[in-house]
């Protein structure tokens, strides 16, 4: 057994996964809520990353970075998970809300054109090229090749401990969140049903309103924590991600935030191990397979619940 | 009910009938199209599709920028045909592409085509330039089956086809880098047509030679490469990286750095881009040399700097050798003063360069490829790109 091939695929499955965990979440806090499929959230995945790259930028660029790495890091968390979530409570605001009585398929072709919308925006404002964060040459932190050694001669890089510690600190957070303040309580109550919570005197637009905020300001640290690891940002870069997360979410049970989790973790596990033990070249396809079998065994999600319909 | 069948089985005939008709009427119309003359006594246009904006905008506006730094510099001269060049941005898309050389195929006023750049693009395109009559000739399209005589006579280029780049890349690898019989060489590709062939090719090249390729491939679209890198081991001498971005083979080097892995990263002509690709002791086949580092072209360099200051790559130098091989050309077809897309064509064919700043002499073979081609091999030293075979 090759242990040094074991970890260092580990590695990359937990940090990959957490990404994918993270985005996975604003779908499914969403999609618990309003029953909507928002495919805009992987673009706010990439706007995100954008900001965070705008903030390298101010900073002097990776080469010359005039400000302690730590500060910088908070400063582009703070900014890209705000300006991720602004993002999203204007998506809601613009082309969401008018749409919550029409029939469901109306939203789900707005949420298609809100993508393509931001895509080919950030294409235009920002450039088609592929723009790299480079945090392998950052001046007084490369935090992407600095690293801690593992087991069996495998080492973990800087940028990696941060992207999996900082999406554990962000899921507790959101756990406590929902769990244990009011604002979280309403919204678990208008998860269950919407018009009961709002007789209920509860304020179903505002905790529309904040769902979509935290759910965006997730994807906007996920735009981030991807990228201090794999570096390139371009204005397509949330379709793929996005539609990987969705599939978590939808692995998990969708509207489960353990389920979009777990999805997220494992479908970052199965890609990892299946191009380390199986095949490069079939990577999506083992994935998926795997992901048909699971579906298959459990229709409404590994974590999700059976929803009973009545006729 | 009779006369229904019959009405519907004569309307059937008429139909097949018009389709053979048109079919077998296609030759003269590409004929009676590039027939057409126009006089030269005003100048003569030639087309120019290169990726301007977009991804490859940077590879795109080189190109163009050495081509009109020809035209400019033979449109000082006097007593020769003035030369036009047409713009046309395809973006590196093959739809976008066959937007523009359809526009070219109708603007009576363009005689001949430089580009396009991609080879999908040259397969999008080549259908449309050729019923037009056109001759077009890219400075970057790879792919080795461009030239497998479909389009014989209208399509060429002034760049070796990857037939020579995996080759080439391969006996670098033994000569030079102590590739042996025994060592593993981790090839992979990124999904995409001109990756795999070539990823096949070298990988065949290093197989024959009894070196353990590890075949692997992973999307384009993917920056995760930290899966693939833990495979690569301690026997591991070289990773070759036929991707078509820069910035991926960058990524792929920088992280085999971070996992501590000795091997070599070896690119091929698609992550061939200073800005990007910078991993030191790397290395990169390319299709044309660096002219800045050729002493007999630094007079024409410097000219070059000047009206474009700014960075320069080996992607551009190749479509100043095909604006003069149309210079060339045209002033042939011109002699009666007048030109049509055919004489054009036909004179584009047989030009010969005896010298050109890419440091050799140019001419075409019969399906339009570059005779006595040469891939060039590059080392990248402190983010230089240096000239090493």
């Amino acid at each position: 057994m090759n242990w040094n091939l074991f970890v260092t695929e580990l590695v990359a499955g937990i940090t990959h996964g957490s990404v994918y965990a993270l985005i996975a979440l604003g779908y499914s806090m969403v999609y618990g809520i309003l029953k909507l499929l928002n495919f805009a959230h992987g673009d706010i995945y990439m706007v995100g990353a954008y900001i965070g790259l705008g903030i390298i930028t101010v900073f002097g660029g990776p080469l010359a970075l005039t400000v302690n790495v730590v500060l910088m890091l908070f400063i582009m968390f703070l900014c890209s998970m705000i300006g991720g979530g602004v993002l999203g409570v204007m998506i809601e605001r613009f082309a969401y809300r008018r749409l919550r009585t029409a029939p469901r398929i109306a939203p789900l072709i707005t949420a298609l054109g809100v993508s393509f919308f931001l895509e080919n925006s950030a294409q235009l404002l920002l450039g088609a090229q592929q723009q790299s964060y480079n945090s392998f040459s950052w001046a007084n932190g490369p935090i992407a090749l600095d690293h801690f050694s593992l087991p069996a001669g495998a080492v973990i890089s800087y940028a990696n401990v941060i992207v999996i510690v900082g999406a554990l600190v962000l899921m507790l957070a959101l756990t406590y969140f929902v769990q244990r303040t009011q604002t979280g309580k309403a919204m678990r109550a208008t998860s269950f049903d919407r018009e009961a919570a709002s007789m209920m005197g509860i304020d179903v637009d505002r905790v529309i309103v904040v769902t979509f905020f935290i759910g965006s300001a997730l994807a906007g640290a996920a735009g981030v924590f991807n990228c201090i690891v794999y570096q390139q940002v371009f204005p397509y870069m949330g379709f793929q991600a996005g539609l990987f997360a969705f599939t978590a979410a939808v692995v998990g049970g969708i509207g489960s935030l353990p389920g979009a989790v777990l999805g997220g973790l494992l479908i970052g596990l199965a890609e990892a191990f299946a191009t380390g033990y199986i095949s490069s070249t079939f990577q999506q396809a083992i994935v998926f397979g795997i992901l048909i079998v699971v579906m298959l065994l459990r229709p409404s999600g590994l974590l999700g619940r059976a929803v009973i319909q009545k006729v | 009910m009779l006369k229904r069948v019959g009405l519907i089985a004569s309307g059937a005939l008429l139909a097949c009938l018009a389709i053979v008709a048109s079919a077998v009427a296609r030759p003269s119309a590409t004929a009676s199209a590039g027939a057409a003359t126009a006089s030269c006594s005003k100048g003569v246009s030639v087309g120019m599709l290169a990726p301007i904006t977009g991804q490859a905008g940077s590879i795109g506006s080189d190109q163009l920028h050495w081509a009109e730094f020809f035209v400019s510099q033979w449109n000082k001269g006097k007593g020769h045909v003035k030369l036009k060049l047409v713009q046309g941005d395809t973006q590196l898309d093959p739809a976008k592409a066959s937007t523009v050389a359809q526009s070219f195929a109708s603007n009576k006023s363009i005689m001949g085509v430089i580009g396009p750049a991609g080879s999908d693009e040259v397969q999008a395109v080549a259908p449309i330039l050729r019923k037009a009559g056109l001759a077009f000739a890219s400075g970057s399209a790879t792919r080795v089956s461009l030239t497998n005589g479909s389009w014989k006579g209208y399509f060429f280029r002034d760049v070796p086809n990857d037939g020579v780049q995996g080759p080439t890349a391969a006996n670098y690898m033994f000569s030079n880098l102590k590739v042996k019989s025994g060592d593993s060489v981790m090839v992979v590709d990124d999904q995409e047509s001109y990756s795999t062939g070539l990823a096949d090719i070298v990988g065949a090249a290093l197989s024959a030679k009894g070196v353990k390729v590890d075949r692997e491939s992973i999307s384009q679209k993917s920056t995760d490469f930290s899966s693939l890198v833990a495979k690569v081991t301690g026997s591991t001498k070289v990773v070759y990286l036929p991707f078509q971005l820069a910035s991926q083979a960058q990524l792929f080097a920088q992280q085999m750095q971070a996992q501590g892995k000795s091997a070599i990263a070896f690119g091929s002509d698609g992550t061939f881009d200073s800005s990007k690709f910078t991993v030191n002791g790397s290395y990169i086949s390319f299709f044309a040399p660096d002219v800045t580092t050729i002493p007999a072209d630094a007079k024409t360099v410097a000219a070059f700097k000047k009206q474009y200051p700014g960075a320069t790559s080996p992607f551009g130098a190749p479509n100043y050798v095909l604006a003069q091989m149309y210079a060339t050309a045209i002033t042939k077809a011109c002699k009666d003063g007048t030109i049509s897309r055919t004489e054009l064509r036909k004179a584009f064919a047989k030009v010969s360069l005896p010298t050109t700043i890419l440091g050799t002499p140019i001419r075409f073979t019969a399906n339009g490829d570059l005779a006595a081609a040469k891939f060039h091999i590059f080392k990248i030293v402190n983010g230089k790109y240096q000239t090493v075979a």
